[in-house]
């Protein structure tokens, strides 16, 4: 049996109270693999590795079942917001 | 034949009568008639200009094809051609088919001979390479791409400069690697065991920390690095082999010589999943890591030290 979506959904958001996550099931629905994008504050003052160990750890009991997670973002909330500035002025140029 | 003829003939003749300021204008006419001037040799051959036929349309094809006649009896009647600078130029000046070349530098010394299946490409590789060594170029196309055929070919040249000179093209000795593109000869993964049936007298995680910590860039991947068996794993070592740097790999999913090395390193290295990259004895992290900082241009940086 799979993960399901939400079930990344709720485990992250529980325990890095992101304010974006988007949770992409890629493997088609049968939930083994899943790309995760995460802004949470507390990522703040924290290298890309602890990171991904933050989001690795939060997922830790879906990971048994999980083949292959790709987190595609880590972000911090104030890194977000740049990201998306700077997107949007390439979009604009 | 007959065709061509009564094609051109007209065309000619319209040429031939701008020489004469007939109903041009005084000014224009001789202007036109000097650009016509040069064309006027069309009056001797006036397929090769006039008639764009596909098959005379570049006189570059008419020359390969007389070199590939002479250029395969013998090296010293071939056609030299000289190399252009640009790089897009020179697949105007050569073919791309297979065949023999030979590579002359500025004071026509023969510095190389050798064979391809694509005499172009090869010639823009050793321009871009060697430029100094590569003037001009003499070529022997040879229309069947066989390998026998080709080596056949690259034999009889050989023999004849050697005859000339006794002497091998500089470039041909034996150790002189100038103009064979190596491939970089990709490591063999590491193993970290003898092999299962033998007895550790040192833990595997003993062995691990010994690893990552003696070697600056470690690479545990599912696969070999030169067949990774997962798109990941394939991915970091795309990324290790395009920034160039000197890396050992491992293979996890090897059980007869890494036994037990997933489960061993997913404890070690606190990190659940596979590729893991080590750099000075620190993960790094995965593959997603990776390519954030490739993409960032971090890895520069983190290989320097």
């Amino acid at each position: 049996m799979g993960v399901s979506k939400e079930q990344v959904e709720s485990s992250l958001t529980a325990k890095l109270s992101p304010s974006h996550l988007e949770v992409v099931d890629v493997s088609a629905g049968c939930g083994a693999k899943f790309t995760v994008e995460i802004v949470s504050e507390q990522f703040e003052g924290k290298r890309l590795l602890e990171r991904h160990r933050m989001v690795n750890a939060a997922l830790a009991e879906e990971l048994k079942e999980i083949h292959a997670l790709s987190i595609t973002k880590a972000v911090t909330p104030s890194q977000w917001e740049q990201q998306q500035a700077s997107e949007k002025t390439q979009a604009a140029a | 034949m007959a065709t061509m003829l009564s094609f051109t003939s007209p065309t000619t003749r319209a040429a031939h009568s701008s020489l004469l300021p007939l109903n041009f204008p005084a000014q224009t006419a001789p202007k036109l008639a000097f650009h016509r001037i040069p064309n006027s040799s069309s009056l001797i051959f006036p397929p090769i200009s006039l008639r764009p036929l596909p098959k005379f349309r570049a006189d570059k094809v008419r020359r390969h094809q007389s070199v590939v006649v002479s250029a395969l009896s013998k090296l010293s009647e071939a056609a030299s051609v000289a190399v252009p600078p640009e790089t897009d130029a020179i697949s105007d000046v050569f073919p791309s088919s297979s065949g023999v070349y030979a590579v002359y530098d500025g004071s026509d010394e023969l510095q190389f001979i050798g064979i391809s299946r694509n005499i172009a490409a090869s010639v823009a590789v050793h321009r871009k390479s060697v430029p100094q060594l590569c003037s001009s170029v003499k070529i022997g196309v040879v229309d069947d791409p066989d390998r026998a055929a080709l080596t056949q070919a690259w034999k009889t040249w050989m023999e004849e400069h050697i005859a000339a000179t006794g002497k091998v093209p500089l470039g041909n000795e034996s150790g002189n690697n100038t103009w064979v593109r190596q491939p970089p000869r990709k490591k063999a993964d590491l193993r970290l065991t003898p092999g299962r049936q033998m007895k550790l007298t040192v833990s595997l995680e003993d062995l691990i920390d010994r690893l990552v910590k003696e070697t600056k860039v470690v690479a545990f991947i599912k696969g070999s690095r030169s067949a990774p068996q997962c798109g990941f794993s394939q991915r970091v070592v795309g990324i290790l082999e395009s920034v160039g740097v000197d890396y050992e790999s491992v293979d996890v999913l090897d059980e007869q010589y890494n036994p037990g090395l997933r489960e061993t390193l997913k404890k070690y290295s606190n990190w659940p999943t596979f590729p893991q990259i080590f750099v000075n004895g620190e993960l790094v992290g995965g593959c997603d890591i990776l390519s954030s900082m490739y993409e960032k241009g971090e890895l520069a940086d983190l290989f320097k030290n």
